[in-house]
């Protein structure tokens, strides 16, 4: 999967020229499973644009799962989309993604569940913050499934001989730290987040500039993106190696509507000034 | 932590599966190291195989899970691919406290597997997507 977000970062491609720019190889594609972590309504963009990038180039059947309607889809985009209201329907469809392996001539190859928090939220009679037991397992069951099936559509996508393959997931999430209803201590973490970790080779996170970049840079906002986990191998680094590995610069989305094969889709603009790959 | 083994509990396994095959039992040596590495859930999950308490599940569409009937005979469906189990243990030992490898079902899949005495069953493809979704055993 972190080779479709390397994708669509490189696709939307444009210098800022604020730092020197390093050449760098993207993650393998065997490293299948992505968590993009951050603020949740760049984290749709960059899902949706994920989507239509691997179905438009790629080929890729996608199957997006998500709680929130899409105001307007093409209709060839329709099917790809799928809203589950709880956490049990977004399991059994995931679940059931097997049944038309056998009846369709392409099974999916690219799983994407948008804003998992909101499905976890209620999970075992909690809310979102904490760390109640049923609210792990349930992520946890919900990764794992994600896992299974997508091992599972590996192999079918393999016996048939696709370019498609493997099948990979992302799932996007808000964690309690970065929406703020976590612990004060700045060196706290999720623990929805280390159970997610078990599951997920790479995690992309999106992370507001708080500093003056985009004063710098001239735009209202600037993110960072940062590719951290075991799925960042060492084929990733530049040569380099004393530098940091400051990957590319990007101006993301930087109008407000992408346009291919009659694929009309409109994003609130944002500016993504750097991206840095972390060992892991 | 990963959910998938350690090497030296791959290892572990590999050696069970071949001196099982080769004289069907497993010797001392291999339990004690069982032991020491997966603790107390090393003897739960061996009286599990004695018990022939882990199936193999495949439906038609190819798709394949693993049944385990647990101590008091609830059933858990663990997956093939990566750790996971709806049981209590796996969610307090493992998922919160991260002091366990895996719970005891997941460990007996393990030993099953490598001593082939995993019991074989077919359910069809929607009664496979039910047992895969569900959130808590029956």
């Amino acid at each position: 999967m972190a080779d479709i977000l390397s994708l669509v970062f490189r696709t939307f491609t444009s210098p800022v020229g604020l730092k020197k720019q390093l050449p760098v190889r993207p993650p393998p594609p065997a490293a299948g499973s992505s968590l993009l972590l951050g603020d949740p309504e760049l984290s749709r963009s960059v899902l949706l644009l994920a989507a239509v990038t691997a179905a438009s180039e790629l080929g890729m059947r996608v199957v997006f799962f998500t709680q929130t309607q899409i105001q307007s889809l093409p209709v060839s985009l329709q099917r790809c989309f799928s809203y589950p209201r709880t956490l049990e329907e977004l399991l059994l469809q995931v679940a059931g993604l097997h049944e038309s392996t056998s009846t369709s001539p392409t099974p999916p190859s690219l799983i994407i569940v948008d804003r998992l928090e909101g499905f976890l939220c209620g999970a075992g009679g909690s809310s979102h913050g904490g760390s109640h037991p049923a609210q792990l397992s349930c992520a946890a069951h919900l990764s794992a499934l994600l896992c299974d099936t997508a091992a599972f559509l590996t192999q079918i996508l393999e016996q048939r001989g696709s370019n498609s393959g493997p099948c990979r997931f992302i799932v996007s999430f808000l964690s309690e730290v970065d929406s703020g209803q976590g612990s004060k201590d700045p060196s706290g973490t999720d623990p929805l987040l280390d159970v997610l970790d078990r599951y997920f080779q790479v995690r992309c996170t999106l992370d507001p500039d708080r500093g003056y970049g985009a004063a710098a840079a001239g735009v209202q906002e600037v993110w960072h993106i940062y590719l951290s986990g075991r799925g960042i191998t060492e084929a990733s680094f530049t040569k380099d190696r004393e530098e940091k590995p400051a990957v590319y610069f990007t101006n993301l989305l930087k109008t407000k509507s992408y346009s291919r094969d009659n694929i009309n889709v409109h994003f609130n603009p944002r500016v993504i000034l750097w991206v840095k790959i972390d060992p892991f | 932590m990963r959910s998938v083994l350690p090497a030296v509990a791959e290892q572990l396994f590999r050696d069970i599966h071949k001196t099982y095959q080769e004289t069907s039992q497993i010797p001392n040596d291999l339990l004690i190291a069982l032991r020491f590495v997966f603790g107390p859930c090393a003897l739960q999950a061996l009286d599990l195989v004695d018990q022939h308490s882990v199936t193999c599940l495949s439906s038609p569409s190819g798709r394949k899970a693993f049944q385990v009937v647990g101590g008091s005979g609830t059933l858990y469906t663990c997956f093939l691919s990566c750790h996971y189990c709806p049981c209590p243990a796996f969610a307090y030992t493992v998922l919160r406290r991260n002091e366990g490898l895996l719970c005891k079902h997941i460990l007996a899949v393990y030993l099953c597997q490598a001593m082939a005495v995993t019991q074989q069953e077919s359910v069809s493809d929607q009664q496979m997507s039910i047992l895969l979704s569900r959130t808590s055993a029956p």
